[in-house]
């Protein structure tokens, strides 16, 4: 276990995991510890780690898909009649211009379109994503391969003790500055 | 190695040691590639100079090879949402092996396919009048047409399932960068939109992934029933049936996990992934088709029965013509490469074994082009009036393009697997039990 003790404050401090128990110990204990300012990296979703640290707390992508699906639905529908009731193609036995058989089928297909759309929208605004300018201390390439690790960012506090508490959580590496 | 024995880093450096570096058997690949590429491409050009005069459209059949064709490779593109969305939806863990690889069959499939409506047409360049926008006299497209609904679900499908397919390629090519320098690094890290798997990212992430999947799941219905429709909805005999939607999305799918088999079975030799694509994968495939082959063979026996029971004598008389008129050929190679052979995956030797799994899949792709081509070729050339019945088959100049369209494909797919982890590193790593400190320290014990 290498580290770097330090009494400063605010230095951003990182640790890789080599096992996902020490992580989520990891977590635990900076979260009795009274701190929240830090990001967490997996090579995998694990749903230990999102209910640790969102406790079940769902995404609001959901409503992006949600607005999204009614958004085409209704522009396409409404495309498909007003275009129809602007050109009558008046055809003799009473059939309607506005048809809803044949217009739920491009209705459907408008719905399924915008929100999947909306959703690719609603997760790169959430995700933050493209990620152009990330803290060097998640670009290390262990965690898209076989580690985690937590980035504590959090100003204030003093970082010898949050390198003792990630040390203490089974960090294989706790590097900071 | 066994998949018991996988570990994280070791999936990163298995599905990552195939790429970049191209060997001789990826090689020939290319070179059968820019043979059909050279063939394809002189037909196509000839037919873009010369018009559709070169093509063999023998009136009143002017739906032949190319639209069979673009009904081929649309029912391709079905088994990758099928695998990588439904099978998603309902937690079936043998999808993670093959589903990246089927995905991306699935959007070059399509791909395909897109150029078929352009090349049917004639004048390729005017491909852009498909799409809803009103015209000088600001006439817009009729909206009630099944061509429309058409252009509509294929252009949905495609979209959705690329968003699809590249959002489930983000975190695997953070791997890739990871794992790489240089430029290659910067195009990777461009690509991975500097992913980094953060615990925001990946809460998103998953919640966005399970939107995709289950939008995706209703299109893999929904696309081959609206290409269904563009038969269904004409009163041509042989083509006007309700039937038509369940029986096109079982055969899409028939064929499209017929196709996975044939491309993923020497991919997973070649490029020594049997630890992560097993004989079982192919074997739950296999019997994907079996399920689907046995529907298919129910829905051409129905036809039958329909068309006898509606007592109407075109009806019945085109199906009659399809097993005695001079089309026979066409219906027995549907019925022997669709309906019979498939009925040696009922044995396990032959469903599990290289060879019995590459040649019927083979044969079932055969068979299901032939089965498109015996929908439409034969009821326009064997309609209402005997006056008109023709004898329609392709020239070389459509069969030409039919061999570009496999070139066309093949050097998408041969790119890819290339250029793009063929398994999902991420998913992969998911299915395997973390690594946990209690598990070292119960084993040092």
């Amino acid at each position: 276990m290498s580290s770097a003790h330090a009494s400063a404050t605010g230095a951003p401090v990182k640790a890789v995991y080599k096992h996902l128990d020490s992580l989520l110990q990891g977590i635990h204990d900076l979260q009795a510890a009274g701190h929240r300012d830090f990001t967490v990296l997996s090579p995998i979703p694990r749903h230990e780690i999102e209910e640790a640290l969102y406790r079940g707390e769902p995404s609001p992508v959901r409503w992006f898909t949600l607005l999204g699906g009614i958004f085409g639905g209704t522009m396409v529908f409404s495309l498909a009649s007003l275009t129809h009731a602007n050109w009558p193609m008046i055809i003799p036995g009473g059939k309607p211009l506005v048809s809803i058989p044949p217009f739920l089928v491009i209705t459907f297909e408008g719905t399924i379109l915008w929100a999947s759309l909306m959703t690719l929208v609603g997760l790169l605004l959430n995700c933050g994503l493209p990620f152009t300018n990330p803290p060097k201390q998640m670009e290390d390439p262990r965690f898209t391969n076989d580690c985690f690790g937590i980035v504590f960012t959090g100003t204030g506090a003093d970082t010898s003790k949050i390198v003792h508490i990630l040390e203490h959580s089974g960090a294989v590496e706790v590097t900071h500055g | 190695m066994s998949a018991d024995k996988l570990n994280y880093a070791q999936v990163n450096r298995d599905v990552m040691r195939p790429l970049f570096n191209p060997t001789a058997a990826w090689w020939g690949g290319i070179g059968l590639v820019s043979i059909g590429f050279v063939i394809g491409l002189y037909c196509l050009g000839m037919q873009l100079v010369w018009g559709l005069g070169v093509a063999g459209y023998h009136p009143p059949v002017f739906w032949g090879v190319y639209i069979t064709t673009f009904v081929f490779w649309v029912g391709i593109g079905h088994a990758g949402t099928l695998i990588s969305a439904i099978l998603f939806l309902t937690r079936s863990r043998w999808r993670t092996g093959i589903y990246r690889a089927a995905e991306a069959m699935t959007i070059f499939a399509v791909m395909t396919a897109a150029l078929f409506p352009g090349i049917h047409v004639g004048r390729m360049w005017q491909a852009y009048w498909l799409f809803p926008y009103p015209n000088q006299r600001q006439l817009w497209q009729n909206f009630k047409s099944p061509l429309m609904w058409d252009v509509f679900a294929v252009s949905t499908y495609f979209t959705v399932s690329t968003v699809f397919f590249l959002i489930g390629l983000v975190p695997d090519i953070a791997a890739v960068r990871d794992n790489t320098r240089g430029l290659t690094k910067k195009l990777y890290g461009a690509m991975s939109l500097g992913w980094r798997g953060t615990d925001r990212q990946w809460r998103h992430y998953m919640a966005a992934y399970g939107f995709f999947a289950a939008l995706a799941t209703p299109l893999v219905l929904s696309v081959h029933s609206v290409v269904s429709w563009d038969f269904a909805m004409a009163d041509t005999p042989g083509w006007h049936s309700t039937l038509f939607p369940p029986y096109f999305v079982a055969g899409a799918i028939f064929s499209g996990c017929a196709m996975v088999i044939t491309l993923m079975l020497p991919l997973t030799k070649l490029f020594k992934l049997e630890a992560y694509i097993h004989t079982w994968h192919f074997e739950h495939l296999a019997k994907l088709c079996m399920f689907t082959g046995g529907i298919l063979t129910f829905a051409y026996g129905t036809e039958y029965f329909v068309a006898w029971y509606s007592d109407n004598m075109y009806e019945w008389g085109i199906f009659v013509d399809r097993v005695v008129g001079k089309y026979w050929w066409v219906f027995a190679m549907m019925v022997a490469c669709n309906c019979v052979i498939p009925l040696l995956w009922w044995f396990k030797k032959v469903r599990t074994s290289f060879v019995g799994l590459f040649v019927v899949s083979i044969i079932i792709n055969i068979g299901m082009w032939f089965e498109r081509f015996n929908i439409i070729a034969s009821s326009l050339a064997h309609s209402f009036d005997p006056g008109s019945w023709v004898y329609y088959t392709p020239n070389h100049i459509e069969i030409g393009i039919l061999i570009f369209s496999f070139a066309w494909f093949f050097l998408w797919f041969l790119l890819f697997v290339k250029i793009m982890p063929s398994v999902a590193i991420a998913e992969v790593k998911e299915t395997l039990r973390p690594p946990l400190r209690h598990d070292e320290e119960a084993a040092a014990k």
